[in-house]
């Protein structure tokens, strides 16, 4: 059967495990990819092959510094899937999370005071 | 969702977003937990979210206004504005960026008792469709940024750890 181009779609593209790896890395801060491969224990002509995916779907961006590329995350791309599931709704049912959460704390005092 | 709020809804249903909660106590605590600044910087916002309260008075034409700073060190002004306080049944809030904001929207807090628990709901309505999907866009946009990640992080890590151990 035809697969979906994971180059075209950011949830196929982070569907793939080590590509979410790659995404951990990066929120660390921006590295070369050598040393993305060498972290991931991946050749680097594999690690390459997966940032560039990243990198058609926007969610990595890359740079020159001197002689160097660096990747960064790019979180824009996130917008895709952050849209899917809401924004607006998703800030307030964290708040509401913690709402809940602190209730319940406020309960407790209550009830042993 | 809620079938009592369904008829006044198909007029403003593409300018609006309800949010509910059943949350496991009492309604005057649920509801106190929305009229104080030292209760509501405990919770406001999503996970690693800080407030820093500039000014607060929780009464009708009173004014919360604050900075929200999201776990990157991102500032984003905040205005609330109560129009109406039914304790403890019912908020009326307006909320926007800063005093007089043409973009501020209202939200409609209703607190119904469940049995021992009590029902939350969130009403906003938003005066264009299209304010309301800039809104979803700037909290997503927020959210984007930070949470998102943040929510991403943790589930790429569970997941590392669980194909570690398995």
């Amino acid at each position: 059967m035809a697969r979906a181009a994971t180059t075209s779609d950011v949830f196929n593209a982070i569907a793939e495990p080590r590509r979410r790896q790659i995404l951990v890395l990066l929120r660390s801060g921006e590295m070369p990819v050598t040393e993305l491969a060498r972290e991931l224990d991946l050749p680097q002509p594999g690690a390459s092959k997966h940032l560039r995916v990243l990198r058609e779907v926007g969610l990595v961006r890359e740079r020159r510094s001197g002689k160097q590329r660096l990747y960064g995350i790019d979180a824009r791309g996130l917008r895709s899937v952050h849209e899917w599931t809401g924004g607006f709704e998703q800030f307030w049912n964290e708040s509401f999370d913690r709402l809940d959460a602190y209730v319940q704390e406020l309960k407790q005092e209550r009830e042993e005071s | 969702m809620d079938s009592t709020a369904s008829s006044s809804m198909s007029e403003t249903a593409e300018r609006e977003i309800v949010i509910a909660r059943r949350i496991d106590a009492p309604r005057e605590l649920v509801f106190e937990a929305f009229t104080e600044v030292r209760h509501l910087s405990r919770w406001w916002g999503p996970d690693g979210f800080t407030t820093t309260t500039r000014a607060f008075e929780f009464r009708v034409g009173g004014v919360w206004d604050f900075v929200m700073r999201g776990p990157d060190g991102t500032d984003y002004p905040e205005w609330i504005s109560w129009t109406e306080i039914v304790a403890p049944e019912r908020i009326v809030m307006l909320h926007g960026e800063h005093a007089d904001d043409p973009d501020a929207f209202e939200s409609v807090l209703t607190f119904e008792p469940e049995g021992e628990a009590t029902r939350v709901e969130m009403v906003t309505v938003f005066p264009t469709a299209q304010l309301r999907d800039e809104a979803i866009e700037k909290f997503g946009a927020i959210e984007g940024g930070t949470q998102t990640l943040g929510s991403l992080a943790a589930y790429v890590e569970r997941d590392l750890r669980e194909g570690a151990e398995g």
